[in-house]
């Protein structure tokens, strides 16, 4: 009969322990969302022309996104990929004599929000605020290039 | 090792009644052999054994055990109410090695749940907000601008357009010569 008492106590001090583990747990979990180191900016920059019907294999995650602007064809002229810290700027060359700032300023509801600034020398060309969602991209597009536009995917994720 | 005579005494009931070990019931059917004083003892339980066992037999003809068994009919068909019920329920639920495994269980599911963000990044917003890029702001500097946005491809374009004489600097619109979305 006393050894029937003994079990339970036993097992129920074994699982409060076992809580007590576990609700300690999500405590350094947790401290990594709140602390993103910073941001992988993606910069993809395409040459959309309607001289001739073409396809880019480099593009094709891409296909989808891109029909949407429903020009003949699409050529992937650059990739660049840097790490940007919270609320610092981050520069990427773009063909043209133009530059495009990317400044990563909050990560909030799995969403990135990037001020991204597009600059043809000195000139600004067009300032704006995009919430992203992370590992997600959005697209901008229209700059004159050799006959075509310019467009530029820009993705974002957090590290 | 030989065990003294209290000791056999104290066995000899459990003997009596083959409740011993073998290596124990041997060992006290050897010390009788050789001990008058458990001898003794061994038959005067016997003798009481005996007479409870006569007595008994012959009155358990007189009992009435109708009543009995009739009280225990009536409460296993006696319908209990439902508190009386939902009690032995909870408790039975409830007793301490139930509640031991629930603890942690339920912690690993609330758990679970909050850590579906570290292993799934998103579902949460997934499941109830568009995947698409919001903007927030744009200033053109004297381009116009198109924004568009198409929640089955998840894209969102912000497209500029040359500025014009007489075109607002912000348009809804793409101009002529942009794309056609």
């Amino acid at each position: 009969m006393k050894a029937k008492r003994k079990l339970p106590r036993s097992l129920f001090r074994a699982a409060l322990l076992f809580s007590l583990w576990l609700a300690l747990l999500p405590a350094p979990l947790g401290a990594a969302e709140k602390g993103q180191p910073g941001v992988q900016v993606k910069i993809g920059t395409i040459l959309a022309t309607n001289q001739a019907d073409c396809s880019d294999s480099q593009l094709s995650k891409m296909k989808q996104q891109l029909e949407v602007i429903k020009y003949r064809c699409y050529h992937l002229v650059k990739e660049e990929s840097q790490k940007a810290s919270w609320l610092a700027n981050a520069v990427f060359e773009i063909p043209g004599g133009r530059s495009l700032v990317v400044m990563p300023q909050e990560y909030r509801n799995n969403r990135i929000s990037l001020k991204v600034r597009l600059l043809e020398g000195e000139k600004p060309i067009v300032d704006t605020t995009v919430r992203v969602p992370n590992r997600g991209n959005f697209l901008l597009g229209g700059p004159a290039h050799e006959g075509g536009v310019l467009i530029l995917s820009i993705s974002a994720a957090t590290q | 090792m030989t065990r003294d005579c209290e000791e056999i005494k104290s066995l000899l009931g459990a003997w009596l009644d083959g409740e011993l070990g073998a290596s124990e019931a041997a060992e006290v059917r050897l010390h009788l052999q050789g001990c008058a004083s458990c001898l003794g003892e061994k038959a005067r339980l016997e003798k009481l054994q005996s007479s409870l066992k006569s007595v008994l037999e012959a009155k358990a003809s007189q009992l009435a055990f109708e009543p009995f068994w009739a009280g225990v009919r009536q409460r296993i068909a006696e319908e209990r109410p439902w508190h009386a019920r939902l009690i032995d329920w909870a408790r039975a639920v409830l007793s301490p090695p139930r509640l031991a495994w629930a603890i942690p269980a339920v912690i690993i599911i609330l758990l679970a749940g909050l850590s579906l963000e570290q292993f799934f990044p998103g579902w949460r917003w997934a499941l109830n907000r568009s995947n698409l890029a919001a903007v927030e702001s744009i200033d053109g500097h004297g381009f116009n601008v198109a924004l568009l946005r198409e929640s089955k491809t998840k894209t969102t374009v912000i497209w500029l357009f040359e500025n014009h004489e007489g075109e607002e600097e912000t348009s809804a619109e793409p101009v002529s010569g942009g794309p056609a979305f």
